[in-house]
């Protein structure tokens, strides 16, 4: 589903990612690990299609499709979804506006009818309802006055209306406490856990994990896999650090 | 004189050089609704097109110093109401061919009467206002206008007394082709009264807007808004002066001003000029102004989700302005509103 090869990215002029691959098959759940500074995070931006960040060489394809050619919009039209590590606030506009722009943008891009109102809002309900979520603050302008972990159960809130066919979540276990978690980790389970679909999990701590379990674990180091394994990888990095593992 | 720091008069002239034409269409432009409505074209009332039921069509020599104001002295509008009579609904369209025309218009609320006003503005050409306001004490007055002319030159001079817990909001959307100057003097006189002047002023090409009110607190517990928004794409230039004047012993009042400049594009400019000058000991009055582009993060955010480019950026303009139009009270007025913002957001992005 999605083909990384050879991936070097910089921001700034500064080389962040250096010789990334990485191959991600349907049904398959990757979790990305490293030290902070390593490069998590602009992989993230890199497949979402920020413009800050510059492809120097390499190629990704999603589905066989050139993803580096496609622009932010049309990637999510194609099926993937980024969830951030620090949602942005944008006051003004309510997240059920914000949601039904965007799924009706990607309906039309890809030769759909839009939802009418009354189908979105049953759709979104339905979804905030399965992540915990009060159904008010889909009225709510998007992630204002939200907490850090209502902010990311917003952005699994979306990932369930949206309902992407491969997701890559930064950091998205950040900020959540206990409880927080372990919703987050059913939703993405019930949302992503599908043999047409796929994740890519970036993360720092292990302790996503013990909801999702990964098939694959990587290390990623100063801009590349340095290691891979199964899900035992993970909770061998939570023992020794990734100073002893990447070495 | 610095209220004319930022004047086109360049532009004013160039609209009054426009040869007189064809009138625009404006069936397309009445708010629904069975108020009064007049139709003005190139300063001349035009009966057949209007039904001013309770607005008198008549002479009227306007009392003002100020130069663009005094220039309207001739036939004009009056809406006078007695005490506790309410009128809503005035629609009045100033639809202008070409040259120079110029009418003033008077709005008398006696004790507790109630009154909306809507005035747009289409054509081309210079077109001139002053607008007469007296508010008894507990009247209130919603004027909302909105400047659609699509070349040539809009200044309008809006001159307003305030009497005691009388309340008076005049919005302004400039969502067209010409340029404009809008000038406010709003003066609290009596105890508690309330006034607001603010508005969104989009421009782009090489357009300019600008405007200059000040809100004078003469009385105790006072309140006063002046909630400005100005989105400015291309080569244009929106500038924005606002001042409070808080008199010896106008205690209690409460004034907030809040002025923001969006740039589309780095050859715009947006001028803020808030101002403040109090010689009152116990006020309250918040103040801010800030400019600055859409934020990047939040456009990549929209975009990430699938939304185009430009329809992103209409997103975030639109939430930009409706801080400002979102304080008209009519539905169907706001509406009307939000749909000019939008049409210029479409053509703008």
């Amino acid at each position: 589903m999605l083909q990384i090869d050879n991936l070097h990215a910089e921001i700034d002029g500064k080389p962040i990612l250096k010789g990334l691959s990485l191959t991600v098959n349907a049904g398959e759940v990757h979790a990305i690990m490293g030290p902070n500074g390593a490069g998590k995070s602009t992989l993230g931006y890199v497949l979402g299609g920020r413009d800050a960040y510059e492809v120097t060489d390499g190629s990704v394809s999603f589905d066989g499709e050139d993803l580096l050619e496609m622009d932010a919009h049309e990637r999510a039209a194609a099926g993937l979804f980024l969830g951030f590590q620090y949602p942005v606030e944008i006051p003004g506009v309510s997240n059920l506006q914000f949601l039904r722009e965007a799924l009706n943008s990607q309906r039309r891009a890809r030769g759909q009818e839009p939802l009418s109102g009354g189908d979105f809002l049953k759709l979104a309900r339905a979804q905030a309802s399965a992540l915990g979520m009060d159904a008010e603050m889909l009225k709510r302008p998007v992630n204002v006055g939200f907490s850090g972990g209502e902010k990311k159960r917003n952005e699994m809130v979306q990932m369930g209306i949206l309902d992407p066919r491969l997701a890559v979540l930064d950091e998205t276990d950040s900020g959540l406490d206990i409880d927080a978690l372990r919703i987050v980790g059913d939703g993405i389970n019930r949302i992503m856990r599908a043999p047409d679909k796929a994740v890519v999990l970036i993360t720092h701590y292990q302790r996503l994990l013990d909801y999702v379990r990964p098939d694959f674990v990587h290390v990623l180091a100063d801009g590349r896999i340095v290691r891979s394994g199964g899900a035992e990888l993970a909770a061998d990095l939570e023992r020794e650090g990734y100073g002893a593992i990447a070495a | 004189m610095e209220a004319w720091r930022w004047a086109d008069l360049a532009a004013l002239e160039a609209g009054r050089a426009t040869p007189r034409g064809e009138a625009a269409a404006i069936d397309g432009l009445w708010i629904e609704g069975d108020g009064p409505r007049l139709v003005f074209e190139d300063g001349v009332f035009r009966p057949g097109l209007s039904n001013p039921c309770e607005v008198v069509v008549e002479a009227i020599t306007p009392e003002t110093a100020h130069p663009l104001g005094a220039a309207t002295a001739g036939t004009g509008w009056r809406l006078s109401l007695e005490a506790e009579r309410a009128v809503t609904g005035v629609q009045i369209v100033h639809v202008a061919t070409g040259g120079e025309n110029h009418v003033p218009g008077l709005i008398e609320l006696g004790r507790d009467a109630v009154a909306s006003v809507v005035e747009t503005f289409v054509g081309t050409g210079w077109t001139n206002r002053l607008t007469t306001i007296r508010l008894a004490e507990g009247a209130r007055l919603m004027r909302s206008v909105r400047l659609l002319q699509s070349s040539g030159f809009v200044s309008i001079r809006e001159e307003a007394e305030i009497g005691q817990a009388a309340s008076l909001a005049s919005l302004f959307l400039g969502a067209g082709g010409a340029s404009s100057r809008i000038d406010g003097e709003l003066i609290v006189t009596g105890d508690g009264g309330f006034a607001e002047m603010g508005g969104a002023l989009l421009t782009r090409g090489e357009q300019r807007h600008e405007c200059a009110v000040t809100v004078r607190h003469a009385a105790l517990d006072g309140s006063s808004r002046q909630i400005w928004r100005a989105v400015a794409a291309d080569r244009s230039v929106a500038s924005l002066a606002a001042r409070v004047d808080v008199v010896r012993g106008a205690q209690k009042t409460d004034g907030e001003q809040s002025l923001r400049g969006l740039l589309l594009q780095r050859t715009a400019t947006v001028n803020l000029k808030p101002e403040l000058e109090i010689f009152a000991d116990d006020v309250k009055c918040a103040h801010g102004a800030t400019v600055g582009e859409l934020d990047a993060r939040a456009l990549f955010y929209l975009q990430s989700r699938g939304i185009p480019e430009g329809s992103a950026k209409a997103i975030l303009t639109r939430a930009f302005v409706a801080d400002a139009i979102d304080r008209i009270g009519e539905d169907a007025v706001r509406e009307a509103f939000a749909a000019d913002a939008e049409a210029w957001l479409a053509a703008a992005l």
